[in-house]
């Protein structure tokens, strides 16, 4: 794949590489996970939210590339007997690649360093379990997979040694799988704390279309993955009036990400 | 046979539909029918006769012009008999017949096929949601008439039931804890509240029973509702069609019921009309100012009615 890549144009390879390492260094977590045990009544019933979640992640190498997604979304669960839970959920969510395009080659001049995606549809579908140890304290599981179904793409222009270039970088078939344990304990005023680690794994398609002057040269799709990732988890669930319950977590990889979420309970 | 129907009729009135008995902003002349409780004692009555304390009116001095009303209690239960002037009867009867033939032809049919394959959850989701895209309406029907609360009631709706709501598919909003319940009302009861008469009575094809004032509610539905903005416009009509067969799935029979035990199905359901609009304009005016009197008489002044025998 990189011979003919180079074949074609050094400085798309360039930037080829620098976007793969970023995605490949990118935890991309969708979401809250959420409190371990459901919110729904204990008869069984629903619950829905939505939900604001800002996800940074760091790769360290020669260079550092930060990713940043801001989700919103708008969830729909269904639980049994404070035990478990399944969710899915339909959102949007950008896409920021902060130093992507910018390039350690003088002779590359390029209008932008970012690559930015605008909004794009996700959905995420989700199940958790969770076993009482005694009225405080509990320990759950949790499994959530989320896909995109819209493409993240951006374009950057500028010049090679004068010759002026077009490059496309579109991020496609974007998933991600997470799975964590936890403890929550039962606080006062039914506000419940959980915290715990989970892994995640991800992956995508990346492709570049590279309009160089008139000729138009196509680059074949790329393949990226994000394995078996480590970070942690910590969320306060805190109930409000009327049914609404307020819900709080922080999420820790390479770098912090943090969401808010209010749910409904019928 | 009829004192069997009546008494069947009686105790499914007194009990209540199984399902919301607002009507939805839909098409069709039998949502506005059916849940009217009065509508069958009505129906049997064209011509009631004026009594000499009904000649004045503190409160409704429009419907003087156009409706003849005659409060009376028996069996411990008020009923409010209001006439609507039809001078138009003969088309009318026209009218109804064409949409008593397309409820029976093809809107049944095709509501009993949908209501066989779509399990009623999903098609209350589904009423839900076209409920909460007639927001504009009702909240700008509750903004003219002052109604500032109802209006943030509705607005609340709105927000409530779309972010938490599913997009409308669900109502959390009526739930006990949050108790905001839809305000039923249109810009023909805008007008009411006004004091506009009504005037005579109409019969839409398609749209069903109304009446010039009423007729508003027809054209301010359509501006109003998100439905009416999609292209192209066929794609709009396709979108109300499957509103209303999903809207009749929820009610079949109600209307065969009162047809069956009306005398005269046209005068029952104009009676019933004219009724029913008349209380909720009444209940809307009441809401408003609650220190009026409850209890309405009026005398008709109407030409295109009978005179009362003095």
């Amino acid at each position: 794949m990189f011979k003919k890549f180079f074949t074609v144009n050094c400085f798309v390879i360039l930037l080829a590489v620098l976007f793969i390492f970023t995605i490949r260094s990118a935890a991309m977590a969708a979401g809250l996970f959420g409190p371990l045990q459901t919110v729904s009544k204990e008869t069984g019933g629903l619950n829905t939210a939505i939900g604001y979640f800002y996800h940074e992640d760091t790769y360290k190498n020669d260079v550092d590339h930060t990713v940043r997604l801001d989700e919103i979304y708008s969830q729909a669960a269904y639980g049994v007997k404070n035990i478990w839970e399944v969710y899915t959920r339909v959102g949007l969510a950008n896409m920021k690649i902060f130093d992507i395009f910018s390039s350690m080659d003088a002779s590359i001049m390029t209008d932008q360093d970012n690559f930015e995606a605008n909004w794009e549809f996700f959905g995420t579908i989700g199940a958790k379990a969770f076993y009482p140890i005694n009225s405080i304290l509990g320990i759950g599981a949790f499994i959530q997979g989320t896909y995109y179904f819209s493409d993240f793409t951006d374009t950057v222009s500028g010049t090679k040694g004068g010759t002026p270039f077009i490059t496309e970088l579109k991020v496609k078939d974007f998933w991600d799988v997470n799975f964590g344990i936890g403890v929550q304990a039962a606080l006062p005023y039914g506000i419940k704390f959980y915290a715990g680690p989970y892994i995640y794994y991800s992956g995508a398609n990346v492709s570049m279309h590279s309009y160089i002057s008139v000729p138009e040269y196509y680059l074949d799709d790329d393949t990226i993955r994000n394995k078996s990732i480590v970070g942690g988890f910590t969320g306060l669930d805190i109930p409000l009036t009327k049914g609404f319950r307020l819900n709080i977590e922080g999420q820790f990889a390479d770098r912090v990400s943090a969401g808010i979420a209010v749910s409904y309970i019928y | 046979m009829k004192i069997f129907l009546s008494l069947i009729f009686l105790c499914f009135f007194t009990v209540g539909c199984a399902h919301n008995p607002v009507p939805s902003s839909g098409a069709f002349p039998v949502k506005k029918s059916i849940t009217q409780p009065v509508l069958l004692a009505s129906a049997s009555e064209q011509n009631p006769t004026l009594s000499a304390a009904d000649a004045v009116n503190p409160v409704d001095e429009e419907y003087k012009e156009d409706e003849v009303f005659d409060n009376y209690t028996e069996n411990a239960v008020a009923e409010e008999k209001v006439d609507i002037a039809d001078p138009l009867e003969p088309v009318n009867r026209a009218m109804h017949q064409f949409n008593d033939k397309l409820y029976f032809w093809a809107l049944k049919p095709v509501a009993q096929g949908y209501k066989f394959m779509i399990p009623e959850p999903a098609r209350i989701s589904v009423k839900n949601f076209f409920s909460n895209l007639a927001f504009p309406a009702r909240f700008l029907s509750c903004l003219l008439q002052a109604d500032i609360n109802g209006a943030a009631t509705e607005a609340g709706r709105f927000t409530i039931n779309t972010i938490w709501g599913i997009g409308g598919l669900l109502d959390p909003s009526s739930g006990k804890e949050l108790n905001l319940q839809t305000q039923d009302t249109d810009l023909g009861q805008t007008l009411g509240v006004w004091g506009v008469g009504q005037g005579f009575y109409i019969v839409w094809p398609v749209f069903g029973p109304s009446s010039p004032r009423d007729s508003v509610t027809i054209a301010g539905d359509y501006f109003l509702y998100p439905v009416s903005y999609i292209s192209p416009w066929y794609a709009g009509v396709g979108v109300r069609i499957f509103e209303e067969i999903n809207a009749t799935s929820l009610r079949i029979g109600d209307y065969e019921a009162l047809k069956e035990a009306a005398i005269d199905p046209y005068v029952a359901f104009r009676d019933a009309y004219a009724q029913y609009r008349f209380k909720k304009i009444k209940a809307r005016k009441a809401k408003l100012n609650p220190s009026a009197p409850t209890e309405e008489k009026s005398a008709s002044n109407n030409p295109a009615l009978p005179k009362k025998e003095e």
